[in-house]
């Protein structure tokens, strides 16, 4: 019986040897050959000139990764405290922008962010520049906000912050309140309880929360392309302008997409091995 | 206390939402705005909620997105929950291996997974060309397609094997708290095993299975990066349409959508948490409770008619699903077609109503951001277009690579109307690929109320006093192009020492915080909304531009300018050569062209409307143009004696300026 149930896992193993092995090794390949289909290392030889592109996305990615833990871990701490309704629709309110296209979520923040943009507006209504040429005796009419390093910040941690708040809520709900009463028993104040035992017990839900932000923050193009306005070129950008972008070239796109694709890789593995490996945690 | 903390993560929980509710909310408020700003009010409309149902690319792109996300829910789900228990009846260390390349697409970036799959699309693509021209040859009992292109399956694919994982994710832990004697115990008593499946096995796995297909349900909708690389540039989701709307003038259609999409999810969401408090309140007194609606259902599909019924709807199901896709086979098929890419802001659209209605062709018309943007498509083999719409320089490279159709000239009469200025040019001396569309100048775009002075130098794009009010155009031929003229230096030089100066007026003026960015079709609503004050563009968008902001000036600077000309041609192989050429001579006949000189402002090389555009003009709004526009317009000749026309560089010189551009950007 055994062996006929294993049976199901072979159409499957198929699959994932079609579409998730043998795409990765041409990719691979691309990246060891030219357009004339000589094996080469220039792709990886060239890559010095990008370090600061690595840089920008790893610095930015990991500024968001770290605002989001900020906001997020009290969020779902607080949530995990409340009543069953209000826990509800907390939840369903945090999920609702999921659902919501990510691109439109980030162009509503293009009419905030522009100079002629609403907080702008707001900033001239309240008085803030006359206030500011004031003291600097500088004329300022706006402030630039768009296209700048902190407008992508903010785009990542806009759209990613649910991924934070998601899993170390549930995390935290599943904390088994007796191991609380015991610290509490064994004479542990609440700061204590805190950090000694329900911190320790929640980091599975933050390195997922970490993971599930940091991914998609370090490879985005379309967030530093609507706020970052085409001057703070991510990784994720640099790997688009050579395959649908301005500078067609696939195999430097496929060099650049496994480094990035490695040094992911081994940030998480070395994350995951502070934390023990529990992948379990991830999603609700 | 207690009491305060308790206020005060309340504060915190309802600054969180605040944050995650304002941007939204603001989307919502000017989805009823009657102007076309995102950010002046200027009084309640619902019009653009009719407009964008009347927008056939938004309404499409919804209905693939539903399809695509339904379809690929639907089989990831069924494939996932099979593979799961196959899985987990595998022994430990197979397990883990498969387990470990399933976790690969969900650790790895969205884009990696992406760029891998088109690549493996294409390859493929490239291997099923060979097979099926060698099968088609030896064997003449069926024609197998020689030409397959990324589109609705590739989407389809890429979406199911992004999904999979997060269902095998979610089945996983209920089958292993799954007591594994059941199923035995089910057989033993009698139970065939697709029997003890049904009773025993579903039931314990169930929930597992509807939150992984809610999960595959949610990573499709909200796709954008996986469609982007796999869809190819005909199909588009919703997310790709958007993305390619922020690129141009955004209007509050975008808006539209977002509300009508936030208020659905909104309602399900309401009804889901409805039911489930309601089922809540049932267990906690059970005195009233009624026999519950499952319950029911399950016992009358127990019945024979029950059955029936059942059978009744899997029917049903498989019919439409069968129906669904071979109406997208059929329609696909059937009406004839043509797939043309332009660039954005780039046609009068009632042309194509025009077109569809006299000839029965439907146009699939799209938009790439730049030549380069577009070359790169070609070459990705993403795209599936008959008609392209380069530049000049960018068509010498496609002709020289063999990659443009010759065109039968038989077919497209109209060609006698181009003026011979603009025939056999130098990116086609034979004219044997191209039919001319537009022509116009590459110059300045200022705003006197933002600067001082009157601008006639390229220079004031790299000038320190107009620092963070500059816009570089973002495509390398022009940028760089545009510094080469500033130093006097021919636009065409293959010198590298002068191409490399160019690249440093560039990246001194970049380094020093000049450009407030890169922009291509974001031009129009920067420079409308004055939010920048001097960008390079093109003559005919100034045009338009003018229309909404008056104060906009244009200059051909004193170093010189670019010319160009836009050229229809076809692509080679293209399927649709016969509707390609009849869309190509109704673009060029004269109705079209001065429908088009006067709604995207570009000069038409069309003879008869060059010479009645004024009497046309002033028959349609009653006042004469003025003459200072018509020559922004229509450049005189002794103007464009002073521009330089852009020529086809050899490959080295166009790898130096990728790889300079692309520095640039970093």
């Amino acid at each position: 019986m055994k062996r006929k149930l294993s049976l199901l896992a072979a159409p499957y193993a198929v699959w994932l040897f079609l579409l998730v092995v043998i795409p990765i090794l041409i990719m691979a390949v691309y990246a060891f050959t030219t357009s004339d289909s000589a094996a080469t290392l220039e792709n990886f030889m060239d890559m010095g000139i990008y370090a600061s592109v690595f840089v920008r996305s790893f610095r930015l990615a990991a500024i968001a990764t770290l605002i989001c833990l900020l906001i997020g871990y009290p969020a779902a701490y607080f949530m995990a405290g409340e009543g069953p309704g209000f826990q509800r629709v907390a939840l369903a309110l945090i999920m609702l922008p999921m659902w919501m296209n990510f691109l439109l979520r980030t162009y509503s923040w293009m009419a905030i962010l522009e100079n002629n943009g609403l907080l702008n507006q707001l900033f001239q209504k309240i008085g803030l520049f006359s206030f500011l040429s004031g003291i600097t005796g500088e004329e300022a009419q706006a402030f630039q906000m768009l296209r700048t390093p902190g407008a992508v910040t903010l785009g990542m941690v806009y759209n990613y912050l649910p991924f934070m708040i998601l899993p170390i809520y549930s995390v935290i709900l599943k904390l088994d309140s007796q191991l609380l009463e015991a610290a509490r028993d064994l004479g542990a104040n609440s700061v204590q309880v805190f950090w000694r035992v329900i911190l320790p017990l929640s980091l599975p839900g933050v390195l997922s929360g970490v993971t599930m932000v940091f991914v998609p923050s370090v490879s985005t193009f379309a967030i530093s392309r609507l706020l970052g306005g085409g001057t703070q070129m991510m990784l994720g950008d640099l790997i688009e302008q050579q395959f649908l972008g301005g500078a067609y070239n696939p195999h430097l796109g496929a060099a650049i997409s496994m480094v990035m694709m490695v040094i992911v890789v081994l940030c998480m593995a070395l994350m995951n091995h502070f934390g023990e490996g529990e992948e379990q945690a991830v999603m609700l | 206390m207690k009491q305060s903390r308790r206020t005060g993560s309340r504060i915190l929980i309802a600054l969180v939402f605040l944050f995650l509710y304002a941007p939204i909310a603001l989307l919502i408020i000017f989805s009823f705005n009657e102007g076309d700003s995102s950010a002046v009010w200027r009084g309640f409309s619902l019009h653009w909620y009719q407009s964008m149902l009347r927008n056939r690319l938004i309404i499409e792109s919804v209905y693939m997105t539903l399809l695509v996300s339904l379809l690929a829910t639907l089989i990831s789900t069924f494939a996932g929950t099979f593979a799961a228990i196959g899985l987990y009846s595998l022994p430990r260390r197979r397990r883990d291996v498969l387990l470990t390349v399933n976790n690969i697409p969900m650790m790895n970036a969205d884009i990696v997974t992406g760029v891998s799959l088109c690549l493996f699309f294409v390859a493929f693509f490239q291997f099923w060309g060979g097979f099926a021209r060698w099968l088609n040859g030896v064997q003449s009992a069926f024609v197998l397609p020689e030409r397959l292109t990324l589109g609705f399956g590739t989407l389809l694919l890429a979406h199911i094997a992004f999904n999979i994982p997060y269902v095998i994710l979610n089945v996983a832990p209920k089958l292993r708290q799954m007591d594994r004697n059941l199923m035995d115990a089910a057989q033993d008593l009698g139970c065939t095993w697709m029997q003890a499946f049904w009773k025993v096995m579903l039931p314990e796995i169930k929930p597992g299975i509807i939150s992984g297909a809610l999960i595959a349900f949610t990573m499709s909708i909200d796709d954008f990066v996986i469609s982007y690389f796999t869809a190819g540039s005909s199909t588009s989701t919703l997310a790709m349409t958007i993305y390619g709307m922020t690129k141009r003038r955004v209007t509050p259609e975008i808006n539209a959508v977002s509300t009508l999409l936030f208020l659905t999810v909104l309602i399900l969401l309401v009804i889901v948490n409805v039911g489930e408090i309601r089922q809540e309140r049932r267990r906690r007194n059970p005195s009233v409770r009624k026999e519950p609606f499952g319950e029911r259902l399950r016992r009358f599909l127990s019945t024979r008619t029950g059955r029936y019924v059942q059978w009744g709807i899997t029917a049903a199901a498989a019919i439409c699903f069968v129906a669904t896709v071979s109406f997208l086979t059929a329609e696909t098929q059937s009406i004839p077609v043509v797939n043309v890419c332009s660039w954005g802001e780039y046609i009068d659209t009632d042309l194509i109503d025009r077109f569809e209605a006299e000839t029965g062709i439907r146009v699939n018309y799209q938009t790439a951001e730049s030549n380069e943007t577009m070359y790169s498509l070609l070459k990705s083999g993403g795209a599936d277009y008959d008609v392209i719409v380069p530049s000049d320089y960018m068509i010498a490279q496609l002709i020289e690579e063999g990659m443009l159709s010759e065109l039968n000239y038989d077919n497209i009469p109209n060609f006698q109307l181009i003026d011979p200025r603009f025939r056999n040019l130098s990116y086609d001396p034979e004219n044997k690929y191209t039919v001319p569309y537009t022509w116009s100048t590459l110059g300045v775009i200022y705003n006197p109320t933002m600067i001082d002075g009157p601008v006639t130098s390229w220079g004031a794009l790299y000038d320190e006093r107009n620092a963070g009010k500059v816009l570089l155009i973002n495509n390398s031929r022009d940028a760089i192009g545009e510094a080469l003229m500033y130093l006097g230096y021919s636009v065409n030089t293959t010198d590298e020492n002068e191409i490399r100066a160019a690249y440093r007026i560039l990246d001194e003026a970049s380094k020093r915080g000049v450009f407030q960015g890169k922009v291509m079709d974001e031009v129009f609503q920067t420079m409308e909304g004055g939010n920048a004050a001097i960008a390079s563009y093109y003559a005919g968008d100034y045009l338009s531009m003018l229309e909404n902001n008056e104060d906009l000036r244009y200059v051909i600077p004193d170093e010189g300018a670019n010319w160009f000309v836009d050229a229809m041609c076809v692509l080679k192989d293209a399927p649709h050569m016969r509707e390609a050429e009849a869309w190509i001579n109704f673009i060029a006949s004269t109705d079209a062209s001065l429908a088009n000189m006067d709604y995207i402002g570009y000069a038409s090389p069309n003879s008869e409307a060059l010479e009645q555009y004024p009497a046309y003009y002033e028959e349609l709004y009653g006042e004469p143009m003025d003459p200072e526009l018509y020559d922004i317009m229509v450049t005189p000749p002794e103007v464009l004696e002073r521009c330089e026309m852009y020529e086809n560089t050899p490959p080295n010189v166009r790898a130096l300026y990728n790889r300079l551009w692309i520095q640039l950007g970093i």
